[in-house]
């Protein structure tokens, strides 16, 4: 971006901040429909500066680290193994396919009922939700290594744990990474929606919470703490596919 | 003894008609063989018989009178450089030893001398995407000349460059080669090409050779003996000339 193009950035965001701030307080809407954001930053203060948000934040990210640690291991690896036995990825791909269709968070109630309340469900629905793209992108980059790369290595006479290792996984490496920075916003809402429901801590718990005791202004700051939340692992995940492939793509 | 000698071979992919068939070629030991051919008549095929890629459904490849054995001893470059783009110049170059064990001081001399002497001195730590075309097909070159090949096979190597690139390349092929004392197997469908760089220059057809001709030594382009080594392999591709 230009300094130019920041300028406009930040204009537009302040319009849209005083936009939202002027028509909440001219149409005289009350604070339970549509809080000024002023008084969600209120809220956000007041939660912050008490501690009340802390422990909900810490949970929420601790689900969504475990989460998207063990939905990306399971999704890559899995991803590795049918792209290299075409025979079990035809096998099992209808199964992968099967258990994606399902709406994984109507599965919710039934993850509760398995592993009780809590971190468990949460964290399960998370990596299942992971698993996905992962195994997506990881089995399409393995296999569309190019035809004449796999003939050099042949030629070259690697092994096939050489051919996986020098030439597949850095082939597939920009795709799982892709694959990767979708698990990672993916894995929010996975997070979210599972302490909706199967939850007491966390940040979802609190946005149901907050509408139990009609606190709009809080829901609204809960909310803005998942976005923040969200662009920050975004923003990591796309610092990591930078550093990574700095190599692939320099002029 | 010839060097390489295929002997009667045929392919085919199953359930179609072979794509080489009652194939013989035979290259002298540091010979350098031009292999021309119409798009399709097999060439490409006839060199992963050669180079093992492919086996043959009859017939025998054998490389000093024994089968193949090891392709470690060939070099292969193919019609695209063919390069990782996640490696640096010289760590392609190493790719054939990287993949044996771990690189020695020696192996690194050896890498930076064969950049340098294709006019690659400053590159070794670029990576493939900040080359040219001509400089990607260099390092290919390196790579394929690294472990010293007895035998090296080329796929129509220079296919996508510009004439000027091609031309220069041309000459750094054949000095690498007589440098090394390599046998070459050369497949092009530039007539000029093959008639500059071979020794000798075969003509396939359907999937057999169907004309061998000796090139006299040091012909120079646009001399008349290299325009009528020109004008025998077009008669005998079935290129009718504009009558002189």
């Amino acid at each position: 971006m230009t300094r130019r193009e920041r300028a406009v950035s930040l204009l537009l965001f302040a319009l849209l901040l005083g936009g939202w701030e002027i028509a909440a307080r001219q149409l005289g809407l009350s604070a339970l429909v549509l809080p000024p954001p002023s008084r969600v930053a209120q809220a956000l203060w007041q939660g912050l500066a008490s501690g009340y948000l802390w422990p909900h934040l810490g949970a929420t990210g601790i689900e969504l680290l475990l989460g998207l640690a063990a939905g990306c291991a399971v999704g890559f690896g899995s991803g590795v193994l049918l792209a290299e036995v075409p025979a079990l990825r035809r096998q099992l791909m209808p199964y992968v396919v099967i258990s994606q269709v399902v709406p994984k968070l109507a599965l919710m109630p039934l993850f509760i009922v398995w592993f009780g309340f809590g971190l468990a469900p949460t964290v399960v629905i998370t990596a299942l939700i992971c698993f996905f793209p992962l195994l997506e992108t990881t089995l399409t980059g393995l296999v569309q290594v190019p035809p004449a790369q796999l003939e050099l290595f042949r030629m070259l006479g690697a092994n096939r744990w050489q051919t996986l290792l020098r030439l597949k996984l850095p082939s597939g490496l920009p795709a799982v990474l892709a694959g990767f920075r979708v698990a990672v916003v993916l894995a929010l809402v996975g997070v979210v929606v599972g302490e909706f429901i199967g939850a007491s801590r966390g940040l979802g718990a609190l946005v149901i919470a907050a509408q139990g005791s009609m606190d709009t202004p809080l829901m609204f700051a809960v909310l803005t703490l998942v976005s923040l939340l969200g662009l920050l692992l975004y923003r990591l995940a796309l610092g990591l596919e930078r550093s990574l492939l700095r190599t692939y793509t320099t002029r | 003894m010839s060097f390489l000698a295929l002997r009667d071979v045929r392919f085919g992919y199953p359930g179609q008609d072979p794509v080489v068939e009652g194939l013989s070629l035979e290259l002298a030991a540091g010979e350098i063989h031009g292999l021309v051919g119409r798009s399709g008549c097999g060439k490409t095929t006839l060199l992963k018989l050669a180079a093992g890629l492919l086996r043959p459904i009859a017939g025998t490849v054998t490389v000093r009178g024994a089968p193949l054995a090891d392709r470690r001893a060939m070099g292969f470059v193919f019609q695209q450089p063919t390069l990782l783009d996640w490696l640096s110049v010289r760590d392609n170059v190493l790719l054939p030893v990287t993949l044996q064990r771990p690189p020695g001081s020696n192996d690194l001399l050896a890498a930076d001398a064969l950049l340098s002497q294709l006019g690659l001195a400053g590159y070794s730590q670029r990576h493939p995407r900040q080359l040219s075309g001509g400089q990607q097909s260099r390092v290919a070159l390196a790579r394929a000349l690294l472990l010293k090949p007895p035998l090296l096979l080329l796929d129509e190597p220079f296919a996508a460059l510009d004439a000027i690139t091609r031309e220069d390349l041309q000459v750094d092929l054949l000095r690498m080669c007589r440098a090394q004392g390599s046998t070459a197997l050369f497949v092009t469908h530039d007539i000029g090409e093959a008639v500059f760089i071979g020794d000798r220059v075969s003509v396939m057809a359907s999937g057999r050779v169907v004309r061998s001709l000796a090139v006299p030594p040091d012909t120079a382009r646009d001399t008349p003996a290299f325009g009528a080594c020109c004008a025998a392999l077009r008669a005998a591709l079935g290129l009718t000339g504009v009558a002189a």
